[in-house]
């Protein structure tokens, strides 16, 4: 099977000849910019260079997948909201201090959305990466779920507190948005990607699953409907008390959080949607080394999870000897069960 | 032994009952609530249903009618956060909610604040806040920050993307011998260990207990760079500060 063979498959639950090795998030790293010379934040800005540090994915870490939008903020550049460009070891932020919206009325999605620079970038790096690895590799997009451009565009806490104050207009405001998740999504999908991320940041570390299925669930199924391509559901944290809900999505896939056991995920998901996931960042690709890395490989893999990578994008400073370690200790534990087969 | 019954408002009752479990926390706030008066109660059940409105409302009523402030602050508002903070920590209550808890704190503290200024009474302590820097994120910070005023600190909020001089300058000018630091990103997170050399090199480390936070922080990580604590979320931020606070007392820098 090729890699890109192989993410397809497993984003079905389809039969492969190994794991995929995936994020769904970035895998951009320091190291990986000086090793390509594309160095942030301009390779967020540039699609030459954002298409050559994804490929790294490929290339240095032996990963079956590429997904060039390194950070969450192409969509709210191209909105209006205000941003903070950083430097080399940081990633662009958006000021959701200085929001740009307050009422429902607030929400436009200005014509030139598509054509905004950050969201020309990726679709140019999209199509970039198409035609350099053809067939042979997964593209996969991103595109940003309405409550995470919620976050973005009203701030975090009033829009927290607009969804405990008022659900009707908490809701009204999600259908909005959500043209920009759909409009970003279908011109990726057009560029040449084969599977597309959403973020949308439902976390449980701020919000109850209960929530999850009273604003997003039918929300999140509509996406799936209307964008022709697999979703990857993406969201940090504590999120086994949701996971039920996500399992009903129709996405094809769920990136799930180091915070949440393999086992216990799998139980409740069953063969409803795929698993990608899980490997801590801050604490075992960052801070620990190869063993530790190999270690939660196989948990996933002796759980079942259907695509295997960190948890969420990974910290700019870590190592590329712990990144490759993921795929080869993919490989050995298939080898291993074969060979016991 | 205080009980239950000893509770006159039925709300607070409700809550103590459905939602305290663990038997230390129970005792405390049964023993605590058994000795605040009815009309403390009121604003304390209005606090923790999130009635902004209704604590502000009650509040004024309170004070204009001779209810002291600082028995305002601790019987009416700061009780009532202790159960907040609870049902937070137990997954019964979530960001949303907590943040309309602290709004309606606000709302009683904004009446409450000037008297208790303009009479010289005290806090616990003071202690500066801040995101480190590159850092935008606010909210584990901001939840921190609720808690500990509601706790009775008066808080320094420096917001985000603090520099280290920045901290330096408010602690020095604010004379608060505690600091706290939040990054949500594995980017950010050495400017603490960046910050705590900066204090001392400016002589000052000896000076303010840091306490460290945030998604990606771990104790293991505060450790090494040097930090007095670690709390994994606001409820133990605020129990991390008063014990850095009562080891400041006792050895002073």
């Amino acid at each position: 099977m090729t890699s890109r063979q192989r993410v397809m498959a497993a984003l079905r639950r389809e039969a492969v000849d190994r794991t995929p090795v995936c994020n769904p998030t970035s895998v951009a790293t320091v190291e990986l910019m000086d090793l390509v010379r594309a160095p942030f934040p301009d390779a967020n800005r540039n699609p030459e260079m954002m298409a050559r540090l994804a490929a790294t994915s490929y290339t240095e870490l032996g990963f079956d997948s590429v997904m060039p939008v390194f950070s969450i903020i192409q969509e709210s550049s191209a909105l209006g909201c205000k941003m903070q460009w950083e430097q080399k070891d940081n990633w662009p932020t958006v000021r959701m201090r200085e929001p740009i919206w307050v009422e429902p009325d607030d929400i436009k999605i200005p014509p030139d959305f598509l054509t905004h620079p950050d969201m020309k970038c990726v679709l140019d790096a999209i199509k970039i990466l198409r035609k350099e690895y053809g067939n042979e590799v997964a593209i996969i997009g991103k595109t940003m779920g309405p409550w995470t451009l919620g976050y973005h565009c009203f701030g975090v806490e009033p829009f927290l507190l607009m969804s405990l104050d008022d659900p009707g207009k908490t809701k009204l405001c999600l259908d909005r948005m959500k043209e920009a998740t759909v409009q970003f999504g279908l011109a990726q999908i057009e560029a040449g990607a084969d599977a597309l991320t959403l973020p949308d940041h439902a976390t449980g570390d701020l919000v109850s699953g209960e929530y999850y299925k009273r604003y997003l669930l039918d929300l999140h199924i509509e996406l799936a409907e209307r964008l022709p391509a697999a979703l990857i559901l993406h969201i940090c944290g504590k999120t086994l008390d949701r996971m039920d809900y996500i399992a009903q999505t129709g996405m094809a896939a769920f990136h799930y959080d180091s915070k949440n056991l393999p086992s216990e995920a799998m139980s409740i998901v069953g063969n409803r949607i795929s698993l990608v996931g899980n490997i801590n960042n801050p604490e075992t690709l960052f801070s620990k080394g190869p063993e530790t890395v190999r270690e939660e490989v196989y948990r996933n893999l002796e759980s079942g999870v259907h695509l295997v990578g960190p948890e969420c994008a990974i910290p700019l400073q870590t190592s590329i000897e712990n990144l490759k370690e993921i795929s080869r200790s993919v490989k050995d534990w298939h080898k291993d069960h074969s060979t016991s087969n | 032994m205080a009980t239950i019954s000893d509770i006159s408002n039925e709300f607070v009752r409700n809550e103590i009952e459905e939602y305290i479990e663990e038997p230390d926390e129970r005792e405390r706030l049964l023993t605590t609530y058994a000795k605040i008066s009815p009309e403390m109660q009121e604003i304390g059940a209005a606090l923790v249903d999130g009635q902004h409105l209704t604590v502000d409302e009650l509040t004024q009523k309170a004070l204009a009618a001779g209810t002291d402030a600082l028995e305002v602050m601790d019987d009416g508002l700061i009780a009532a956060m202790q159960i907040v903070g609870i049902k937070f920590r137990e997954n019964f209550i979530y960001v949303p909610e907590v943040l309309g808890c602290a709004r309606a704190m606000k709302a009683g503290m904004k009446h409450i604040q000037p008297i208790l200024s303009a009479s010289g009474i005290k806090p616990i302590a003071k202690v500066v806040m801040g995101t480190v820097k590159g850092d935008l994120h606010d909210i584990g910070k901001n939840l921190c920050i609720m808690m500990l005023q509601g706790a009775g600190f008066e808080v320094i909020d420096l917001g985000v993307d603090t520099k280290p001089d920045e901290f330096l300058a408010a602690v020095e000018e604010n004379e608060a011998p505690l600091m706290g630091m939040s990054a949500l990103l594995t980017t950010t997170m050495p400017n603490m260990a960046v910050t705590i050399e900066a204090f001392i090199d400016e002589d000052l480390r000896d000076d303010v207990r840091i306490m460290v936070g945030g998604a990606p922080v771990t104790q293991e990580f505060a450790d090494e760079m040097g930090a007095d604590g670690y709390g994994k979320d606001a409820m133990e931020c605020v129990a991390l500060a008063k014990r850095l606070v009562a080891e400041a007392v006792e050895t002073p820098g």
